[in-house]
């Protein structure tokens, strides 16, 4: 709210002091406010429905819309995510949209408005001239907007670039928080410099009366002071999603990647190079037909060496974005330590099995739970066995229903329902079913599975 | 002084003329209690910042022998103490050996140094045991300590139940307790402090030792019967330890499930689970399974307060010994075998390595099972000190350290030779570290 009072009072003294620059930025801003928009739209769970704003780009004359991927949490089905709206700065109108889906690489969600009548007026953030790299204590200008209840009311943020680093994307951070995650950000002279990502957090301490200095994190729900430059960031738009799924997406099957840090590179001999040491390879995945083992350490992809990016953990994003910026069924060619062997290893990529957001899955009222089907990331949650991974797992409880009143808990791995074993997703979906529908059945016992331990629970029906 | 655990206690020597039971003269054989109990100052080492340190704790005892055997808990004595000197009714100050320690049942037995008796010209009485089978829900009951250091405290209450259940994976100082027994409640006031003193009747007699209460609650506190500690202790005097057998079955009780598996009431085990390779899983048990009998006898798991006891019946089995039994699957009935395993706690050995900063835990087959990781081997890190070279590696607190120059952290052993080379040689050495099945290598630099 701070933000909110403050804003209009700076905007309203810089045009009192005809201050050039501040006109400037004025008269750019009511071009450039032709690219941001307000998106609205429903989250459907089992038992609610959840209404979400956020703020995104205009990226092409199609009316398509980007969407940070952080504001949508993992998970939801392309279907859960309804009732699309697009709202520009200043109105309470809104155009309808659709949902395109979510770019794996950059996380990005795609939207797009259904009438191109009403696009006329939307300018593609595209449009403007790019910015050269931005320089270190350069000033940059972004756009933040408020709530519906204030009409979307644009405001405008200014800072200069603190710090400039590979993320391992080519990022800025300013000093000071220049705009809402998903808004575009411009120099002095309107040229595009790149988009607000989301925040990092910020350590503070926290006096209180009974608290003396504890150390917090905050975070701005609000705006960010991430900078994602528009070099790097223009090419992501040509990933408009095929469909909604994001499909494809390219996996290679390799699990717990973790930097080798530099005292450990020089025990290693490995002196001023970067690995990545594997911590686990998923059975039957490209990488354990290419014969890739836990413990190797990766030093390069296709004969070139990892970056050496800081902090260390950067280098794992650098590798799973090598991944996916290939096709499923390219080759990538990993140069690997083996005990003290340099061994090279071919890896034909695949397409990632089934994400729990493609997830087969029923929401059973009475009984109080949704059951989804087993999914290859479940089976490493569980430490299944290769031959009796399958069936179902339970996805959503409902509070204080039935389940989960009896001790079911998410994740939960169904064994046996009524004492018979499930030998797959459909044979549990038909037993749960046939419950749902009986109305004499007073109760039902379930077998499950959770860290490695089974549980019987007796699930009473009203 | 620091009393850092929840029930430790400083019990003294009671004043007689407070003590009026039931309105009654002091019996003789209350009084004879009263000389009985005593307190217990422990000097321990522990492992956990990263180094072996010294910490206090005070608790309380019940002398049962005339050869100067005391009885207290498990939480109050352990094997990690260097010394242990116990306070007589006379006031007097003599030190004790640890003879054994249980922490299933949260028992220990300590045994008074006889020759500084002797020397000294000291002397004790010790109290006797009742028959905890007698004792009956409402009977009157004392319990001697010193809750909250205030010496020479007798409260009174009733047997609130004398079976209840309460199993608990990590209560005794991270070790699990209570599988094997089930507990005498009272209300009789029992506060931090009246660890290990006995909980007596109105005559004197010992019917329980007193371990423990829930905080917060009023008058909720829980003793070890004496038939059970009577037992142990024997044990312990004769072995110096309990072994058990162990098989990998965990029970839930029936409760309301006899229908669905259509079962006489008052009928059988339910197996509500199975570790992983474990002689029951290599038997062909399974979750879902009724044990309708073990070697012949008939089992009877209704109720919750019905598992201890035919827990404690595979447990008193000899290790190695095959174990028939007579299972209810489906509308099926089956024979299985089974070779008894010997139990081992979650807990595995500790040491600290003072140089690097580290304080470990060897990994247990049980801590492994509770785990999901694919074998026993490792050290599991509890402890670095800031500043020295585990904790300057980046290894933290819950790691498990699985290699070590080259070498599979096996045994403790194996790490303390590491050990013992880096002080002779001090110079890097790598070490590779996992969590949550992540594997990552750090350096140990001097």
């Amino acid at each position: 709210m701070i933000v909110f009072y403050r804003l209009p009072f700076l905007v309203l003294a810089l045009g009192v002091a005809a201050d050039a620059r501040a006109v400037g930025i004025a008269d750019l801003l009511a071009e450039r406010l032709k690219s941001v928009v307000m998106v609205e739209f429903t989250i459907q769970t089992e038992i609610e429905r959840r209404q979400v704003f956020v703020s995104g780009a205009v990226t092409d004359t199609q009316g398509t819309i980007i969407i940070p991927g952080s504001h949508i949490l993992p998970g939801y089905t392309p279907e859960q995510l309804k009732d699309f709206k697009v709202y520009g700065p200043n109105t309470d109108r809104s155009e309808s949209a659709i949902y395109l889906g979510q770019d794996s690489l950059t996380g990005f969600h795609f939207i797009r408005m259904e009438d191109a009548r009403k696009i006329a007026g939307l300018v593609p953030i595209t449009a403007y001239p790019i910015s050269a790299v931005p320089q270190l204590g350069e000033e940059l200008w972004g756009i933040g907007m408020r709530g519906k209840d204030e009409d979307f009311a644009p405001y405008v943020l200014s800072s200069r670039i603190a710090m400039l680093a590979r993320l391992p994307n080519h990022t800025a951070l300013t000093g000071q928080d220049i705009g809402a995650p998903g808004l575009p950000v411009f120099n002095l002279a309107g040229e595009f410099a790149g988009l607000t990502l989301s925040p990092f957090g910020r350590d503070f301490l926290l006096f209180s009366r009974n608290q003396h200095g504890t150390p917090v994190m905050l975070l701005n729900a609000e705006e960010s002071s991430v900078v994602l430059l528009a070099r790097e960031f223009l090419p992501f738009l040509e990933r408009v999603p095929r469909n909604t799924a994001g499909r494809p997406v390219t996996w290679m099957g390799i699990y717990g990647l973790q930097p080798v840090d530099p005292d450990v590179a020089k025990l290693l001999r490995l002196e001023g190079r970067t690995g990545l040491v594997v911590s686990d390879i998923k059975e039957g995945s490209p990488a354990a037909q290419a014969g890739l083992r836990d413990r190797d350490i990766v030093l390069a992809i296709d004969g070139e060496p990892l970056p050496r990016l800081k902090p260390d953990r950067v280098v794992v994003g650098y590798f799973g974005q090598e991944i996916l910026k290939r096709q499923p069924g390219e080759k990538m060619k990993l140069t690997v330590l083996r005990g003290s062997d340099q061994q090279e290893f071919d890896v034909v990529l695949a397409d990632e099995p089934k994400m729990v957001r493609e997830a087969e899955r029923r929401f059973f009222d009475r009984l109080g739970f949704t059951a989804r089907e087993f999914l290859v990331a479940d089976s490493i949650l569980h430490r299944a066995l290769a031959e009796e991974q399958g069936g179902a797992v339970v996805h959503f409880l409902k509070p204080n229903g039935p389940a989960a009143t009896a001790g079911l808990r998410p994740d939960d791995w169904i064994r046996e329902i009524d004492g018979a074993p499930i030998t797959s997703y459909l044979d549990a979906v038909d037993k749960l079913a046939a419950m749902e529908s009986d109305a004499r059945r007073a109760e039902f016992v379930l077998l499950t599975s959770r860290g490695g331990e089974t549980q019987v629970l007796r699930i009473k029906l009203n | 002084m620091r009393p850092s655990i929840l029930l430790r206690a400083i019990v003294g020597i009671v004043c007689l003329v407070a003590v009026q039971p039931a309105g009654a003269a002091v019996s003789r054989g209350f009084s004879q209690l009263l000389d009985a109990v005593v307190r217990i100052d422990v000097r321990e080492m522990t492992f956990d910042e990263g180094t072996q340190r010294f910490e206090r704790g005070i608790g309380s005892g019940v002398i049962i022998e005339k050869d100067g055997l005391i009885l207290t808990n498990a939480h109050v004595v352990s094997p990690r103490a260097v010394e242990i000197s116990v306070t007589l009714s006379s006031l007097e100050r003599v030190s004790a050996s640890l003879v054994g320690w249980d922490h299933w049942t949260d028992l220990a037995v300590l045994r008074l140094n006889l020759d500084e008796i002797k020397s000294r010209k000291l002397t004790f009485a010790h109290a006797e045991f009742g028959d905890s089978e007698d004792i009956y829900p409402g009977q009157t009951v004392y319990a001697v300590g010193t809750p909250h250091g205030l010496t020479r405290t007798v409260t009174r209450g009733i047997i609130s139940n004398h079976q209840r259940y309460f199993e608990d994976s990590r209560a005794v100082r991270g070790y699990e307790t209570g599988s094997f027994n089930t507990w005498l409640q009272t209300d009789a006031a029992i506060n931090p402090g009246n660890s290990g003193g006995p909980l007596v009747t109105e005559n004197g007699k010992v019917i329980g030792i007193n371990s423990r209460s829930y905080m917060g609650a009023d008058n909720l506190g829980f003793a070890i019967p004496s038939g059970v500690a009577r037992r142990v202790a024997e044990t312990l005097v004769r072995e110096g330890r309990i072994t058990r057998s162990y098989l990998g079955l965990r029970p839930r009780s029936l409760q309301d499930l006899e229908r669905f598996y259509e079962l006489a009431v008052n009928t059988g085990l339910l197996v509500e689970s199975v570790d992983l390779s474990s002689p029951a899983a290599k038997a062909g048990l399974r979750p879902g399974d009724i044990v309708l009998s073990l070697n012949g006898a008939k089992l009877d798991g209704r109720f919750p307060e019905q598992l201890p006891p035919i827990q404690n019946i595979i447990a008193s089995l000899p290790i190695g010994s095959e174990v028939g039994l007579e299972v209810k699957r489906g509308t099926q009935t089956v024979q299985l075998r089974a070779e008894t395993e010997k139990l081992e706690s979650r807990v595995g050995e500790e040491w600290a390595f003072e140089k690097w900063g580290l304080s470990v835990r060897m990994v247990s087959r049980a801590y492994a099972r509770e785990n999901q990781l694919p074998d026993a081997s490792g050290a599991l890190v509890i402890g670095v000190q800031q500043g020295y070279p585990a904790a300057q590696s980046g290894v933290a607190r819950g790691d498990i350290i699985s290699k070590m120059g080259g070498e599979t952290i096996d045994d403790l052993g194996r790490l303390k030779k590491l050990y013992t080379n880096y002080e002779a040689n001090p110079e890097a050495v790598l070490v590779e570290a996992q969590r949550n099945r992540r594997i990552a290598l750090h350096v140990f630099k001097p």
